[in-house]
């Protein structure tokens, strides 16, 4: 049954296959399977704990591998200038398949252990060297500091001892008055310190701390260091105080010391004497240099191996995730009695199978055995996963309906189909011409960079316009097509030939000119007559109105008309008579006649006529509430045709009740043929329900079906009523956008187009460029999304809910390609 | 009408804290715990849990005391983010529950300073959530007058240590009373607190506090035995409030041994069957250790039935105290059968205590 050509009109045809493969194979099977992504494996022993499996050693293996990997790229990352990562596609592949596959990975294994503790040696002994530099900067910044304390205090000293003497005398200690006596001349600090830094932050707390501890017995002094302190292995910064404390007693120092300690400070023990001061920095300042050197060297040393882990980290990452893919689908796997074949199964497109065998053939020759796996389908009455074969322009659009259900297996495909209904839904509510050659240079840029930008890592939201650029690219050119038909150019309108209404010219300023009806027709679009007119609003609302209700109504009738390639492939005839043919009757005489009013009314020139245009909205209810009268007649008979269309509708429904009620209740068999249709319309209305992999028919009874037919047949009427309704956004989202984009033309630039002088032109070119900004973000970008948002429900709601099944599971091949950017 | 309003401050916390609960490990993922042979099987287990990649980052081999280490983490970063979020009076409810864990760090410094261990080693042994910033001052003190007037007295705990000031020396008996007596007041502290929140906070914690208290009664009555604690003393250190407040209390101050202790509980309905079965099957009071140990089990069964109770109701706080509870047993639930399996103890890994 497999087509020639792969379609997206139903997903592809599935089958389940069973590979034996010997153990030997099993690893390079699978790499090559990986390879080429199209095939999906079943789970063959899902009661087994993930460490009782058989492949747990390698994965634990692959998972510390992992963990290395992990550990250089956070070490590369936090590297303050950027380490040059060579990019998977340039460095040279390391060959995990074939004979020599498992000594290569041996290979990496030893080479990733040695670098990681060969950097982890170099951080350690950077870490020591780099922690011994800044406690020798701390203790640089601890004597320059204290020194210009010192020098400060020694400035003030005479004013300080006559105070002392004074006033505080009584205060003092006994052996401070000794002191005092015996040394009144030269002695500068008799009281003893401790020095130290401290985390900036911890300042305060230890300030108030030492003052409880000491009962305020302390004299405290402190100031910041500049420059921040930055820690080599994590990279954070810390400010620190130099800090000098004065106590008496050594009880008192032992309690400062302890208190600064295990609050984290570091102590730098200084003297007293100037000079002994000026020779410890002196001294420290020499050590400093030497340690400055070897830390150089060290962190050069580090920078190189850093740097040759960059060369070729891409590839590790590559292969370690490749291989954790391996094992963990080995992992799927069941040994066979003996344990000498590994069995797998799992879901491949029928058309792959060639492909898949020599595949299975290549990965034999490859890692050298003479044993090739073995394929063969099997028979199978579960549901196989949906597959969509898309390429990059279709991917869009299938991933706009795939968002919303995935569809059932072969079921046809609404993605097909919105890659031309979408974009134009959408144009029918962003028509403008230039609006829409601004979206699609936008998308054309993004076509034509396409293979520059898919390497850049685009963020979330630009990689998503990245991602729908094909789709942009049609809405961009369906807005041109739908701009002309509106003859609309950032609110203006087009000349492209002659007007069909001729004015008379102006006889003076704020008199009403009426325009009359020449000869020729515009021949194509909105006639630029119209535009500035009075009744221009009324006219374009009306036409645009009518228009978005045909549209509406024959997309719909449309996506009612897909159930039937869906019945008649899935062998369900009864749903076609039963189901298909009284809903499209339904639709049809209802809204399929008020289009077909609608049309007739356009065709007819009201001007020549002597009755009044009737409404047809009035037409549309009374048509329901009173039956057979009608007041406003559009054409002869319209009376019992409206009356014969109201039944018909009404037999329909009643037909679709009964129909079936009546095949729910007589079919008992075990294919029961209503049960899918049932199910089927179940999730027509958007609800998708993930069925069980085993297809188990439940039983419904009588009552069931039937209650369930009423809703569900209630439901269909009401959502035509209220979908046909819904279809008005297109003229609604159109009205406005037209007319914003023509608030924002008289708002800015209108009133500078008869620039006069320097002045007025600067004027004028500032207020373009504001209008041009404004057109893009407000008119093409907010508004683009708004009237996307807008198309996305019509076809998910309006359109999808007429026929779309859905309840599929989507088909998920292993493939590398898949996992190489997921990170 | 606490549901009336009760969402818009902590609805949001409630839902975060139930989503927390709904990670608690169940019976199914203990059995599978269980089953491990080494510890990197344990981790791959675990990495199928809420506790994710946790311990992705570890170099092999990995030590239990590292898995404990890390699950705490996350419980503490849990709760830092729970506290941040928090307005009042749930913040305060939070912050009580930090208190008991910074009671136990002041004790634990205090301990290692009298034993005149490394102060940096203690500090790193200290739990993350009962850390204050003046705490690395707390080795300093020499006796408790000091001890308060320097560090604590700007802390919360600073009413809960004025009833033991007089306590003049610090050796281990009478540290052992402070942390009692602070507990005591901790409790007492924390249970009017929640009184004053109202129904049905108030319902939910007084249960679960009154039970703490009535544990914390039973333990010290029966570690009291046979030491120098005197009965009086041993009096002024059961809380003032639980289940066995105040006649039991009056009893258990003046017991001697265990049977008395059993009569006493026996009074009580629901701790009627911690004391059943250990005496009819020792018979002797010989083997106090061995019902000490079943009873502390038993009391571990009892605090975990309770704290799951608390989640049956809804717009209160209690299920914040809960989830800490219940996430602390399961960290030593962890750890015990990691441990079991690093020692390859594997009879006695079924001996802890399943939450759900």
């Amino acid at each position: 049954m497999a087509d020639d050509y792969p379609s997206l009109l139903r997903s592809e045809q599935m089958s389940l296959v069973q590979l034996f493969v010997p153990t030997e194979v099993a690893h390079d099977t699978v790499a090559e399977l990986g390879e080429l992504g199209n095939m999906q494996f079943k789970d063959l022993n899902p009661n087994v704990n993930p460490f009782q499996r058989s492949f747990v050693g390698e994965i634990r293996r692959i998972d510390e591998m992992a963990r290395r990997v992990r550990f250089f790229s956070a070490q590369l990352a936090a590297e303050k200038d950027v380490v040059p990562i060579r990019p998977l596609y340039d460095s040279a592949p390391l060959i995990t398949v074939g004979p020599r596959a498992a000594q290569t990975i041996d290979e990496l294994d030893v080479t990733l252990t040695e670098h990681e503790s060969r950097l982890v040696k170099m951080n350690e002994s950077y870490q020591t060297l780099s922690t011994r530099t800044r406690e020798l900067i701390e203790a640089k910044h601890v004597l320059r500091e204290t020194a210009v304390f010192f020098d400060r205090a020694q400035g003030q000293q005479t004013d300080i001892r006559t105070s002392f003497d004074e006033s505080s005398a009584p205060l003092l200690q006994h052996d401070d008055r000794e002191n005092q006596f015996s040394s009144v001349g030269n002695v500068q600090f008799d009281l003893e310190f401790v020095t130290g830094t401290l985390d900036r932050a911890r300042i305060p707390t230890f300030e108030r701390v030492l003052w409880r501890v000491l009962r305020g017995n302390l004299y405290m002094n402190h100031t910041d260091i500049v420059e921040p302190f930055v820690d080599p292995a994590t990279g954070s910064e810390t400010r620190k105080n130099v800090f000098i404390i004065f106590a008496h007693g050594d009880a008192l120092l032992a309690k400062i010391r302890k208190v600064a300690e295990s609050m984290g400070a570091t102590l730098y023990p200084i003297d007293a004497n100037a000079d002994k001061r000026a020779e410890a920095l002196r001294e420290v300042s020499v050590r400093l240099e030497d340690i400055e050197t070897v830390l150089y060297n060290t962190g050069s040393n580090r920078r190189s191996e850093i740097v040759k882990i960059g060369e070729s980290l891409r590839s590790w990452q590559d292969v370690v995730k490749k291989e954790k893919l391996i094992y963990e689908t080995l992992n799927l796997f069941n040994y066979d009695v003996r344990r000498k074949t590994l069995i797998a199964e799992g879901w491949v497109p029928t058309r792959d199978i060639t492909t898949i065998q020599v595949a299975l053939r290549s990965a034999t020759e490859e890692s050298g055995t003479s044993v090739p796996p073995i394929l063969h389908e099997l028979r199978t009455s579960k549901t196989p996963p949906t597959y969509h074969r898309t390429n990059k322009f279709t991917e869009g659009f299938q991933t706009i309906m795939d968002s919303y259900g995935i569809a059932a297996y072969q079921e046809i495909n609404p993605g097909l189909f919105a890659v031309v209904t979408f974009p134009f839904l959408f144009a029918i509510m962003f028509g403008d011409i230039g609006h829409g050659f601004i979206i699609l240079f936008a998308a054309l840029y993004m076509i034509l960079a396409e293979r520059k930008l898919a390497k850049q890592d685009l963020g979330e939201i630009v990689g998503q316009f990245f991602f729908g650029r094909y789709i942009i690219l049609l809405m961009g050119a369906f807005s041109i097509y739908t701009g002309l038909m509106y003859n609309d150019i950032f609110s203006k309108s087009l000349h492209l030939w002659h007007s069909g209404w001729n004015f008379p010219g102006a006889e003076g300023v704020g008199s009403k000119i009426v325009g009359t009806i020449g000869s020729h027709r515009y021949p194509f679009g909105l006639d630029p007559g119209w535009h500035g007119a009075d009744n221009n609003l009324v006219f374009v609302n009306s036409y645009k109105m009518k228009m978005s209700i045909v549209l509406g109504v024959i997309h719909m009738t449309f996506a009612l008309c897909l159930q039937v390639p869906n019945h008649i492939k899935f062998k369900r005839p009864v749903d076609i008579y039963a189901n298909f043919i009284p809903q499209i009757i339904f639709l049809m005489s209802i809204f399929g006649y008020l289009v077909i009013t609608i049309l007739y009314k356009w065709s007819v020139d009201w001007s020549q006529t002597d009755v009044k245009p009737p409404s047809l909205l009035v037409m549309l209810i009374s048509m329901f509430l009173s039956p057979g009268t009608v007041e406003e007649p559009l054409y002869r008979g319209q009376g019992p045709i409206q009356v014969v269309l109201l039944l018909l509708a009404a037999v329909c429904e009643m037909k679709k009740i009964h129909d079936q009620g009546y095949v729910g209740l007589n079919h008992e068999g075990p294919r029961d043929s209503s049960d899918e249709a049932l199910e089927g319309e179940e999730e027509g209305n958007g609800r998708a329900i993930a069925e069980a992999a085993d297809e188990e028919h439940e039983e419904h009874d009588f009552g069931e079906v039937v209650i369930h037919q009423i809703i569900h047949t209630i439901e269909f009427c009401l959502g035509c009523i209220s979908h046909t309704a819904s279809y008005l956004r297109l003229w609604a989202l159109s009205l406005a956008h037209a007319q914003l984009s023509e608030v924002l033309w008289s708002m800015t630039i209108e009133g500078f187009l008869n620039p006069a002088g320097v002045i007025g032109w600067i004027a004028l070119i500032i207020i373009s460029a504001l209008w041009f900004v404004l057109t893009i973000f407000i008119l093409c970008i907010m508004e683009g999304l708004s009237a996307f948002l807008h198309a996305l429900r019509l076809h998910w709601v309006e359109a999808n809910s007429k026929h779309f099944e859905g309840g599929g599971h989507a088909f998920t091949p292993l493939s590398f390609a898949n996992a190489e950017f997921k990170e | 009408m606490e549901a009336l309003f009760f969402n818009v401050d902590t609805g949001f916390l409630e839902g975060t804290v139930r989503g927390y609960k709904a990670g608690i490990l169940t019976q199914s993922h203990y059995a599978n715990l269980t089953q491990c042979e080494t510890l990197e099987d344990f981790r791959t287990q675990l990495s199928a849990t809420d506790y994710g990649n946790f311990l992705a980052n570890e170099p092999l081999p990995i030590s239990t005391s590292t898995i404990t280490e890390k699950a705490t983490q996350l419980l503490v970063d849990q709760f830092n983010y729970l506290r941040t979020n928090a307005v009042e009076p749930l913040s305060k409810f939070l912050d009580y529950i930090t208190y008991a864990y910074m009671i136990d760090n002041v004790v634990l410094l205090i301990t290692g300073t009298l034993h005149e261990r490394d102060t940096h080693e203690l500090l790193d042994r200290c739990h993350p959530l009962g850390v204050f910033d003046t705490m690395p001052a707390l080795c300093v003190a020499t006796n408790v007058e000091e001890l308060y007037q320097s560090v604590l007295v700007e802390t919360p705990l600073a009413p809960y240590f004025r009833d033991c000031l007089s306590a003049s020396d610090l050796d281990d008996l009478n540290i052992e009373i402070i942390r009692n007596t602070v507990y005591k007041a901790y409790l007492e502290d924390f249970y009017n607190y929640c009184s004053s929140l109202g129904s049905p906070t108030s319902d939910v914690m007084q249960r679960i506090l009154s039970f703490e208290a009535d544990r914390r009664t039973v333990n010290i009555t029966i570690n009291s035995f046979n030491t120098e604690l005197s009965k009086e003393q041993r009096a002024k250190l059961f809380p003032a409030i639980g289940r066995l407040f105040p006649e039991g209390n009056n009893q258990l101050a003046k017991a001697d041994e265990i049977d008395q202790v059993r009569q006493v509980c026996e009074n009580v309905s629901e701790y009627r069957s911690f004391f059943s079965e250990s005496s009819g099957m020792n018979g002797s009071a010989g083997d106090e250790s061995g019902t000490a140990a079943q009873l502390e089990d038993r009391f571990f069964h009892t605090e975990v039935h309770l704290n799951k109770l608390a989640f049956l109701q809804q717009f209160q706080y209690g299920i914040f105290y809960s989830y800490m509870k219940l996430k602390e047993q399961e960290i030593r639930n962890i750890t015990w059968i990691a441990e079991c399996i690093a020692q390859d103890a594997r009879d006695r890994m079924q001996d802890f205590i399943p939450i759900f």
